[in-house]
């Protein structure tokens, strides 16, 4: 068993057990659900809406959409890839605001931004340059329909394999193969016409 | 060869290609010019979102999550309770009238209320007269009455 593997099952237990405990009545075992996962469903829906203010709606109705379910939540399902599931659908549905706010710029009131994952210390010409494609993708990013979007941040962003994909977005290998081709497809061709 | 599909180049390099369809592939983007520039455009794409930033959610979310959680169960109790509760009251009400009337019986007649058919007279609406029997003012109107008949 890989390190990778003895990881996953030791988060798929440690979800089981606080899901467990929900269902007894223990309400802080929610507590610990949120806190754990809060930073990857704010992330995936500040991807996919644009704006700190969106996201942060969005992502509490994330919650609260899992609280009022996670009493029927099924084991054999895994708890990320079902708020994941519940996350893209609940920013898919979302009424954004028509200004698509800069996901490279300044971020929103209250929020902070953990690191960038180019490099430790880029130039300012790289930085310039690393900008400027940033905020070509980011207005691509919301030129994209709401289902090519989830498929391509569930991919670059939140590095999902295909099969968890599949399963986050219940439909089928064929259909995520084809989705996530078609995005970037779409993506390229609308970065091409940025620059 | 004839050129793959760009589905085929997406999926390889997602790595989500095996065996021989990733092999022939393989073979075919070295010696096709137009492939491996698809190749190495989707590789600037997937460089490009290197660029982006990750988003810690903001200050104080969780908190404002389990305040909303607790909202919500404020407002889902369940439909049985308040009706529980209306027939509890329904039932404490009956028990004070109840308890009202009795004891303005036995006030009124001045004796203990016993037996079946002395609880009955007692719930009778005679209770509610303007002048109930045995008061001082039936008294005062007996007495009344029988002057004018003399």
């Amino acid at each position: 068993m890989t390190l990778s593997c003895i990881i996953a099952s030791v988060q798929t237990n440690d979800d089981l057990n606080l899901i467990e405990n929900f269902k007894k009545g223990d309400t802080s075992a929610f507590g610990e659900i949120v806190l754990k996962y809060q930073d990857k469903v704010y992330n995936l829906c500040r991807h996919m809406l644009g704006n700190a203010a969106d996201a942060d709606d969005a992502a509490q109705d994330v919650f609260l959409k899992a609280y009022q379910a996670l009493p029927k939540f099924q084991p054999d399902a895994s708890l990320y890839t079902w708020l994941y599931r519940i996350a893209t659908n609940t920013c898919i549905d979302y009424k954004r605001k028509p200004i698509f706010e800069s996901l490279f710029g300044d971020s929103g009131e209250g929020e902070k931004l953990v690191h960038d994952r180019a490099s430790d210390a880029p130039s300012p010409e790289k930085l310039y340059q690393s900008k400027q494609i940033g905020q070509a993708l980011q207005v691509c990013l919301g030129e994209l329909s709401p289902k090519l979007r989830a498929i391509i941040v569930l991919k670059e962003v939140e590095e999902l394999s295909y099969e968890e994909m599949a399963e986050t977005l219940d439909i089928s290998m064929g259909t995520v193969k084809s989705r996530i081709a078609r995005a970037r497809e779409d993506l390229q061709k609308c970065m091409h016409k940025k620059n | 060869m004839s050129c793959p599909k760009s589905i085929l180049i997406s999926a390889y390099l997602d790595e989500e290609l095996q065996g021989s369809d990733r092999a022939t592939l393989e073979a075919h983007v070295q010696g096709c010019n137009r492939c491996s520039q698809s190749l190495e455009e989707l590789r600037s794409l997937r460089a490009a979102f290197s660029t982006t930033q990750r988003h810690q959610a903001p200050y104080g979310f969780a908190t404002r999550v389990m305040a909303r959680t607790r909202e919500l169960e404020k407002q889902q109790t369940p439909w049985h309770v308040p009706l529980i509760m209306r027939f509890a009251e329904v039932a404490v009400l009956l028990v004070v009238i109840t308890v009202g009337i009795l004891a303005g019986r036995v006030m009124t007649n001045g004796s203990s209320v016993t037996g079946t058919t002395t609880i009955s007279s007692t719930l009778s609406l005679d209770m509610f007269d303007a002048t109930p029997p045995g008061s001082l003012g039936g008294a005062y109107l007996a007495m009344t009455e029988a002057r004018n008949e003399k």
